[in-house]
Formats: C-alpha cells, sequence, structure tokens
C-alpha cells in the first residue's frame, strides 16, 4: 500500500468513525432507572430490625449518604474493618452520613452477634438479615460487601471484600456526602 | 455458562484474570521480543519495572487526588485495598518508568513497544474477562437474542464484545508480518484498539456526554485513533539514504 492509499485509508476510517459517533448519539438511555447493587443505579431498597426491634427502611434515609456493609461475625476481614467503620460513623455522622450493618444472621450464630457489638463498642445500627433477602437483593457473594449510597439514594461504589482502610472509607464517604 | 464464570471469578477473585493474562502476555510477548531488537532479559526487566511503576504509580497518583483523606489517615498510603487506585496515573508513571529504562539501556521506545504490543493485546483481553466477572463496564439494556441479564434487565454484553475484539486484534498482530519500521506493530495495536473502543462504546451504558449529546469515550477513542493515524504514516515515511524491504 502506498503513501496516497494509506492516506485516502485513514481518511475514510476516520470519517465513518465520526459519522458512527454521530449515528450513536441519539441511542440509548442515560440513567440506569431499575434498582441494582452497582454502581449509578439506585439501591434497593429493604426494611430490616436491630436485634433491640428497631426498624430501618433504606429508602427513608433518603437525603443521608449511606453505608450498607453486609459482614458476620465469623468473617475476619468483617472484623478488621469494624473499627475504622465506627471511627468514620462518629466523624460523619454529624454530616449526614450513616451506617446500617446488615448482619448476614440466615449464615450467622445469633448469640455472638451481641458480644460482636460490644466488643468492638459499635455504636451504628445493626440490623438482621435472617432470611437471606438483602443478600439476594444485593447478590453478596462474598462477606464483607460495602454499597456507598448517595443522598439521592443512587449507589456511589461497591467495595466487596476488605478490610478497608480508613482511608478509603474517607474516600467514598466523601464522595457519598457530596 | 456466564453465570458460572461470573460465580467463579466474582470480586474479588476478578483481579486473578488480569494476573494470569499477564502471564500469558507475557510469554507471548518473550517469544517475539527478538525480533524487535530488545532481549528475553530487558523484556522481563521492562515488563518488571512496569507492573512495579503501574502498581506505586496508580497508589501515588490516588493519594495525590485524595491528600485530605490520607493526611488524616496516613496509613492508608500503604493499605492492601486494591481500591485506593488510579489507574490513569497508573499508566502514566508505567511508561515514564519504561521509558527511562530504555535511555539506560539505549533501547528505543517503539522498539521497547513493539516488543511489548502482544502483552498488551492480552492484557486488553484479560480486562474483558474481569469486566464479565464483576458485572462492571455492563451495556444498554437490548431485547437482541444475545443479550445477558445483567443488573435487572436484558443488556449488550459489552464486556463479550470487548474480549471478542481484544481477541480478534490479538490474532491479527500474531499473524501480522514484523514491519522492518519499529513502532508500526504496536500502532497497528493502537490503531484497532481505537477503533473497537470508537465502535463498541456505542453499546456501553456508562458514558458521558460531551456538547450535550456525543459520548465523550467515543470522541477519545476517535482522537486516539487520528493520533495513531499521524505517528503511523510518520514511522513508514521513506527516510532518505534508507534501504528497507518495504
Amino acid at each position: 500500500m502506498n503513501r496516497t492509499q494509506r492516506i485516502i485509508l485513514y481518511i475514510l476510517v476516520l470519517i465513518a468513525g465520526a459519522s458512527w459517533i454521530v449515528l450513536s448519539s441519539e441511542t440509548g438511555e442515560t440513567t440506569a432507572v431499575a434498582a441494582a447493587p452497582q454502581a449509578g443505579f439506585p439501591a434497593p431498597d429493604f426494611t430490616l430490625k436491630t436485634a433491640e426491634g428497631e426498624t430501618y427502611t433504606l429508602s427513608e434515609l433518603k437525603g443521608q449518604a449511606v453505608l450498607v456493609n453486609v459482614w458476620a461475625t465469623w468473617c475476619p476481614p468483617c472484623k478488621a474493618e469494624m473499627p475504622a467503620i465506627e471511627k468514620m460513623y462518629n466523624e460523619y455522622k454529624d454530616q449526614g452520613f450513616i451506617v446500617l450493618a446488615v448482619n448476614s444472621t440466615f449464615q450467622d450464630n445469633p448469640l455472638e452477634i451481641a458480644p460482636f457489638i460490644e466488643d468492638y463498642g459499635l455504636t451504628f445500627p445493626i440490623l438482621l438479615d435472617e432470611t437471606s433477602d438483602i443478600s439476594r437483593a444485593y447478590q453478596v457473594r462474598s462477606l464483607p460487601s460495602s454499597y456507598f449510597i448517595n443522598r439521592q439514594g443512587i449507589i456511589t461504589e461497591v467495595v466487596i471484600g476488605g478490610p478497608m482502610s480508613e482511608a478509603l472509607l474517607r474516600t467514598r464517604i466523601e464522595e457519598a456526602l457530596k | 455458562m456466564i453465570e458460572a464464570f461470573q460465580n467463579l471469578f466474582s470480586p474479588p477473585r476478578h483481579m486473578i484474570l488480569l494476573v494470569v493474562a499477564a502471564w500469558l502476555g507475557l510469554s507471548l510477548a518473550e517469544r517475539r521480543t527478538e525480533r524487535y531488537g530488545i532481549s528475553k532479559e530487558d523484556i522481563n526487566n521492562i515488563t518488571f519495572y512496569g507492573l512495579i511503576a503501574f502498581v506505586i504509580g496508580g497508589r501515588i497518583s490516588y493519594i495525590l487526588q485524595n491528600l485530605s483523606a490520607f493526611t488524616k489517615s496516613p496509613l492508608g498510603i500503604i493499605s492492601i485495598n486494591p481500591d485506593l487506585f488510579d489507574p490513569f496515573g497508573a499508566i502514566v508513571v508505567m511508561f515514564i518508568v519504561i521509558f527511562a529504562y530504555g535511555q539506560r539501556k539505549q533501547l528505543e521506545l517503539w522498539n521497547i513497544l513493539d516488543a511489548l504490543t502482544l502483552f498488551f493485546a492480552v492484557i486488553a483481553i484479560g480486562l474483558g474477562l474481569s469486566h464479565l466477572a464483576a458485572g462492571t463496564a455492563f451495556g444498554l439494556p437490548t431485547e437482541l437474542p444475545w443479550g445477558i441479564d445483567l443488573w435487572n434487565a436484558t443488556r449488550h454484553p459489552t464486556q463479550i464484545y470487548d474480549t471478542l475484539a481484544s481477541s480478534l486484534i490479538l490474532v491479527l498482530l500474531w499473524l501480522f508480518k514484523p514491519s522492518p519500521r519499529s513502532g508500526v506493530t504496536f500502532l497497528i495495536f493502537a490503531s484497532l484498539t481505537a477503533l473497537s473502543q470508537l465502535i463498541l462504546q456505542a453499546f456501553q451504558a456508562n458514558y458521558t456526554l460531551l456538547f450535550g449529546e456525543f459520548r465523550q469515550e467515543q470522541i477519545l477513542a476517535w482522537l486516539a485513533l487520528l493520533v495513531c493515524f499521524i505517528f503511523l504514516e510518520s514511522r513508514l515515511k521513506p527516510i532518505k539514504n534508507q534501504t528497507t524491504s518495504e
């Protein structure tokens, strides 16, 4: 292929590419509508109770940044990240940040939850997922799994696995609080 | 089948796919590196230092962008969280280190990039598979029969489109007779990758609009294609007093 032929090919490809950009500009959705456990989607709603019988509904917390952290007492990285989550909760709660720590009760020993909360001095709500509904709705495959939700109820970040460091929590919380 | 794959490599295990791709890519690149005037030892060193630079550079870039968070929690600098990472910063630092290594060893950058092209091509396949496993980089809803169920909708399997396009590019590169001009192999890979992204980004659900209607990702791919063509032409331009087998 000589130089002239190559230049003609470049120009044709660039024109075809530009045409494709224009053609594809009007297709598709601009925002995700259905709730899904993925960044950019509205967070799947749920209602759960704490061991004390207090009820929390995620959709009622709109206007606040929420961290939904799915955990279990037997899970080492869940244990390791709890002090950092507690620290960040105390630091940011006045700015409208709340943690909903959803215990995977269906695969945990309920008798170990209260001592766990006491040992780690946790002050945020600990919700009990006794039926695995939340794990299914959030498609939890690994523990811990964390979902950062902004004030509009949209998931801004999903962190699978752990432990999350303070710096990671800080950057994700600040993003969700914006 | 896709569900079984996603269960097997669900996050954070999807990173394994990138590690395997890096290993396979390096093995392939090693087999052809001497065609480009780079020894096997040099390509191994370049990959080793490049990967270290990628990891450290990605973290440093992330820290610089979130300085206030790390000032309050300085231990986070050495945290093992892979999420504290900026991929663009990582790529920039990796290229700087590769360039510096080449300068030190008096290797031409274009030759290094040519020798690394197969490595990059396999990494691109690994990236597509990793997105498929994690369910990220997902497509727009579709009614086409090959749509996949993901995030409460039947969607374009954009991760599979990307993987197929990258695989096709790898096959073409494998069959491609190396040009006597340095840089051409890499620039052909970069042009084909930019072209495939220009086409496939139209099916992605997550995009940023530019000027209210055009996808920024497609425009960037188009500009990358233009730059690749300019460099490609400059590499193919006849050089005075040079005899080539073109």
